[in-house]
């Protein structure tokens, strides 16, 4: 269960204080995966890090029982000097798995980064996609209710992309998402409730296809003649 | 590997704690040759750079004390104010990543460094003056009692401290710009290389107003047994730790979402 209560968010502009979004209330039951759509700027990623207890809104509450997992392939929080192992240990140590259980999290983070012999090199020595990598491994070996995903299913190589796909597809019968994306394949095939941000502020749809409808019709005049699906 | 199933707010403290802390260790002395060493040579270097030149300048700077140790006990708390107030002004900016972790939150990175800061004075005090004494500088110990009571004070006090520096310096960006023109000055009014009885009297009133004066002078009266610290008084320090403590928590509280919250 996920509820919003009187959630209303700003942000300052030079030419004042932009909302976001003003006093949204909204329930979401347990099992419903979350699609976020919105142009870009509108506060998609916000509110997905809203949810995820990250940021904070001016007012209003986020009201939840379920383990939110930080946002899905986030590498920001990697320190360069340390190894990619000792990364990961300290991601495990600060969500309570220490001991065993830590060093079976770390062999499924390995596993699935295939990164080799670099995972006990310092993360400053990676390039940029075995940083994802290692950070979507990462995701994918703590276990959480709901997994916040913004627009990094598309990391690394075609091979690596697949197997990503294939994770999901698979975690997808034991936990929900929460998906900020503009691919809308993506979200049609993963989204049971769509959410829009547009101008006039957060409208929130059952069926995603209705969000999506909306936010095609935000769509410029060519885009509407030619009816091709992006 | 479901992360600890309904863990209560102190195991998650606790977690948070336990692992910024190996983090912090790792970070700041892994990479160095000599590696965890660097938490001994760090203020050894210091203490040894201001003996040797106090020495120099002549006799004995407080009669039964030899300088190299009436230094240590000035500079080893010193180190650690410092420490506590630069990093603190710097928590947030420094770890913006981690944030997105949502049990850690400014606070841990705060209380983290200020713990693992202490635990490296402590560690190096105590190995400092092991070295000292082999090498046959020593002076009689005098008190144990009264050092765990004023270093218990001192790290609220230096939490207090830190906490506060560590908003301001978000709050307002420039603060970094003042944070070495506070510090820089402490240090000559601090006692940190001179007794306060050996100032003219006049100017006792308003030295005596700075808690880390006051910190000093009590560290070394707790070490050495010929230190009168005469004019240290434990009340005071004891009042203006809990003061500061509590201002800090305040401030923080008040103002903590606002340290994370995109604006």
């Amino acid at each position: 269960m996920i509820e919003l209560r009187n959630l209303t968010k700003s942000f300052r502009t030079p030419a004042g204080r932009k909302v976001l979004f003003r006093d949204v209330n909204a329930f979401f039951p347990e099992g419903k995966n979350i699609g976020i759509l919105g142009r870009n700027g509108a506060g998609k990623t916000t509110l997905l890090r809203i949810m995820g207890g990250i940021d904070y809104p001016d007012s209003g509450r986020v009201i939840t029982d379920q383990r939110i997992s930080w946002p899905m392939g986030l590498s920001g929080g990697f320190q360069g000097s340390m190894t990619g192992r000792e990364n990961a240990a300290f991601v495990c140590g600060l969500h309570g798995i220490w001991g065993s259980a830590k060093r079976k999290v770390l062999d499924r983070v390995q596993d699935f980064a295939e990164i080799g012999d670099y995972f006990d090199a310092p993360v400053k020595s990676y390039s940029s996609g075995m940083r994802s990598r290692l950070a979507f491994g990462l995701s994918i070996a703590v276990d959480f209710d709901y997994y916040l995903v913004d627009e990094v299913m598309s990391v690394g190589d075609a091979h690596f992309k697949h197997k990503c796909e294939q994770v999901i597809e698979e975690k997808r019968k034991s936990a929900n998402f929460i998906i900020v994306a503009h691919s809308m394949p993506t979200l049609k095939k993963n989204c049971d409730v769509g959410l829009y941000l547009g101008p006039s502020g957060l409208q929130i749809f059952d069926t995603v296809d209705e969000a999506i409808r909306l936010y095609q019709q935000g769509l410029p005049k060519p885009a509407q003649n030619s009816p091709a699906q992006p | 590997m479901y992360p600890g199933i309904q863990r209560s707010p102190w195991q998650i403290q606790r977690d948070v704690i336990r692992a910024l802390l190996i983090r912090e260790m790792k970070t700041r002395f892994g990479k160095w040759r000599l590696g965890y060493a660097w938490v001994l040579l760090e203020p050894a270097m210091h203490i040894l750079l201001l003996a040797a030149i106090f020495s120099f300048t002549g006799a004995e700077f407080y009669p039964g004390i030899p300088t190299m140790l009436f230094m240590l006990g000035g500079i080893a708390p010193f180190i650690v104010f410092s420490n506590c107030f630069s990093k603190g002004v710097a928590a947030v900016e420094s770890n913006r990543g981690l944030f997105n972790y949502r049990q850690l939150r400014p606070f841990d990175a705060v209380l983290s460094r200020v713990l693992l800061e202490f635990a490296i004075y402590l560690f190096s005090l105590v190995v400092l003056l092991g070295i000292l004494a082999w090498f046959g500088i020593s002076a009689r110990f005098n008190d144990f009692l009264l050092l765990v009571v004023i270093n218990l004070l001192f790290f609220g006090f230096c939490l207090g401290i830190s906490l506060t520096m560590c908003v301001m310096g978000t709050k307002f960006p420039e603060a970094s710009k003042f944070a070495p023109m506070i510090v820089r000055p402490l240090y000559f009014i601090s006692g940190v290389f001179f007794s306060l009885e050996q100032v003219p009297e006049e100017y006792h009133g308003y030295l005596s107003w700075n808690p880390l004066l006051h910190m000093i002078e009590l560290t070394r009266e707790g070490l050495f047994a010929s230190y009168h610290g005469m004019f240290a008084n434990l009340p005071y320090l004891a009042t203006s730790s809990l003061v500061m403590l509590a201002f800090g928590l305040l401030v923080y509280r008040s103002q903590w979402r606002d340290l994370v919250r995109s604006q």
